[in-house]
């Protein structure tokens, strides 16, 4: 299924660049389909308007950070029984700095909110969004908060947010060392 | 860096730009945080053109605990008690769409009899949560009864999790691979007891609020949110249903067993108003827990003695891989995007997509041209919880 999408964009959507992701076990995993950054306004407006697919509803907009890039799933949804229902659809962002897409709010009006939430939390900026600002943190807050690069700022408008006795600092330090420990371990091995 | 309680003008609208034009004529008032009527930390910008709203933005955040990131440092079994904070009106959906998403991830079969409970103490949770519903809905609207009545049943439902669970709102119960504890058969039969008591309840809240005659004029034909708009917007639960649109996942993509058991999807018909306004909204609540009753019937019925637990590992360790996994909650579809690596014992990245935020981001679209009572009702038959907007 996801196979024959991504041919179908492909053909539809020159540039689009849409490649399958098939998971080896389907009961257990998702399959998605990843497309051109730069194209992924014109391939989701293709997805809505076209008869065959015809998603009509944008229901979660999440950004995963895998340090080496940034990946914005967009999971579309078909109220139609006869049609297929559920798609990830993936785009990834390399720039870290300056990361910034296209936005889908001219196709589904739902993306506004959930646009905004993704900038909040991995800073990616939406091009054409009507209305660009943080959403759950305050307009002031510095840094990213989801990204794992992320350092939380000690003080904020004068109050102490982050203070150096935290509670779970010690289990936060645990886990930073396992991993450092992991990392030796199989530097060893090589 | 200028911060937004500094800019001297309020900001400008930005969804609805052609209110700029009217904008010396404006009042901008705030609603919320604190306004009782937001049902939690939800401020609303409202732009009041006399006593119409001209515009609406909500402003959310107060109750953010980035509890995404806080998620990434626990093992799979420690997110449960957070995944419980998120709508703390309804944690047994929660937690139940939380561990069938690492279920699925790995493979695990739950036993007949952990699923058959999951789904009954779930029904009863969805009939608790709708009657919270029930309750403030009216107390937005000036009746302070309903209230009463319904927490006294609501009482009964907590008074069986308490027993159950040892919580009385935030459980930990549903574990991943099944539950923590049996019910026994004495505490069944309760259940038997209330659910015969209730069903003679809900009719007398019907004679109570739903054909009352006030009640009716401040609900019909207000907030009126088409079909269109809620598949725009992404609106589910009984939003959508109340619109007029059979869509309940229990239905149209069973997942645990639902699929065996027989009930009806109550949507907005209309006979009151129109469909898609707040009184169809609500009644749709009101008919789903009359549903809702029907399955714990059909479960008592069908429980038999058994494990309550499957087979997990001890060290639990997934996959690669990445699951969108959602279910349908009291509020809407519940859904977690979750991403691991190889061989993780904490969630790589987990994402919880939230019904109530998709459904407060349809208010700036229904406010224009209400009245502030008006859109007091239209906040109120939303039904939000702000745990779970702001995670």
């Amino acid at each position: 299924m996801h196979k024959e999408l991504s041919d179908l964009i492909n053909r539809n959507v020159s540039g689009a660049n849409a490649v399958a992701y098939l998971t080896a076990d389907a009961k257990k995993f998702d399959s998605s389909i990843t497309v051109e950054t730069s194209h992924i306004y014109k391939v989701v407006e293709f997805l809505k308007t076209n008869k065959t697919t015809s998603f009509n509803s944008l229901h979660c907009i999440s950004g995963v950070d895998y340090t080496d890039y940034m990946e914005v799933c967009y999971m579309l949804t078909n109220y139609d029984p006869s049609a297929v229902r559920n798609l990830t659809l993936k785009v990834r962002v390399t720039d870290r700095v300056n990361a910034a897409i296209d936005s889908v709010v001219g196709q589904f009006v739902s993306a506004d909110f959930l646009e905004r939430e993704v900038y909040d939390m991995f800073g990616i900026k939406f091009n054409n969004h009507p209305d660009m600002r943080r959403i759950l943190c305050p307009d002031d807050w510095e840094g990213f908060p989801l990204r794992k690069d992320y350092v939380a700022q000690k003080d904020y408008n004068g109050m102490t947010v982050y203070p150096d006795n935290k509670m779970n600092m010690e289990d936060r330090e645990f886990i930073v060392r396992q991993n450092m420990i992991k990392k030796a371990q199989a530097e060893k091995a090589q | 860096m200028q911060t937004r309680w500094d800019v001297g003008e309020p900001h400008k609208p930005t969804i609805n730009t052609s209110t700029e034009q009217l904008k010396s004529d404006l009042l901008t008032l705030n609603m919320g945080p604190q306004h009782p009527a937001t049902h939690g930390v939800l401020r609303i910008e409202i732009w009041t053109d006399s006593e119409i709203v001209a515009h609406a933005i909500p402003h959310i955040g107060y109750l953010h605990r980035c509890m995404e990131k806080h998620c990434e440092n626990l093992d799979f079994r420690g997110v449960i008690p957070f995944v419980d904070r998120l709508d703390y009106l309804a944690s047994m959906n929660m937690e139940w769409t939380y561990a069938m998403t690492i279920e699925k991830m790995l493979g695990t079969e739950v036993p007949r009899r952990a699923e058959l409970l999951r789904i009954l103490t779930c029904e009863l949770q969805r009939i608790a949560s709708h009657l919270m519903a029930f309750g403030t809905y009216a107390i937005d609207l000036g009746a302070f009864s309903p209230f009463l009545y319904a927490f006294d049943y609501r009482e009964k439902i907590l008074r069986l999790f308490e027993e159950v669970s040892g919580a009385r709102l935030l459980y930990n119960y549903i574990w991943i691979g099944g539950l923590w504890n049996d019910w026994s058969p004495e505490q069944i039969s309760r259940v038997t007891a209330f659910c015969d008591d209730m069903e003679e309840e809900a009719k007398k809240y019907h004679e109570l609020l739903s054909m009352n005659k006030i009640f009716i004029a401040r609900t019909a034909h207000v907030g009126v949110m088409s079909v269109q708009d809620c598949i725009d917007f992404g609106a589910t639960g009984p939003i959508l249903r109340g619109a007029g649109m059979k869509w309940d996942l229990r239905k149209n993509e069973p997942y645990s067993l639902y699929s065996e058991f027989d009930f009806d999807v109550p949507v907005g018909t209309g006979e009151v108003g129109e469909p898609g306004d707040c009184w169809n909204r609500y009644i749709v609540r009101m008919r789903e827990v009359v549903e809702s009753i029907k399955i714990i019937r059909q479960v008592i019925e069908k429980l038999e003695p058994g494990s309550i637990m499957g087979k997990v590992p001890k060290v639990m360790k997934l996959p690669e891989g990445e699951v969108y996994f959602r279910s349908e909650c009291p509020r809407g579809e519940l859904a977690f995007h979750l991403v691991t690596k190889q061989d993780s014992k904490e969630p790589f990245r987990l994402k919880v997509r939230s019904p109530c935020f998709t459904h407060t981001s349809m208010l700036p679209r229904v406010a224009p041209g209400q009245m502030i009572a008006d859109f007091v009702a239209t906040v109120g038959s939303i039904d939000i919880v702000l745990g779970e907007i702001d995670r």
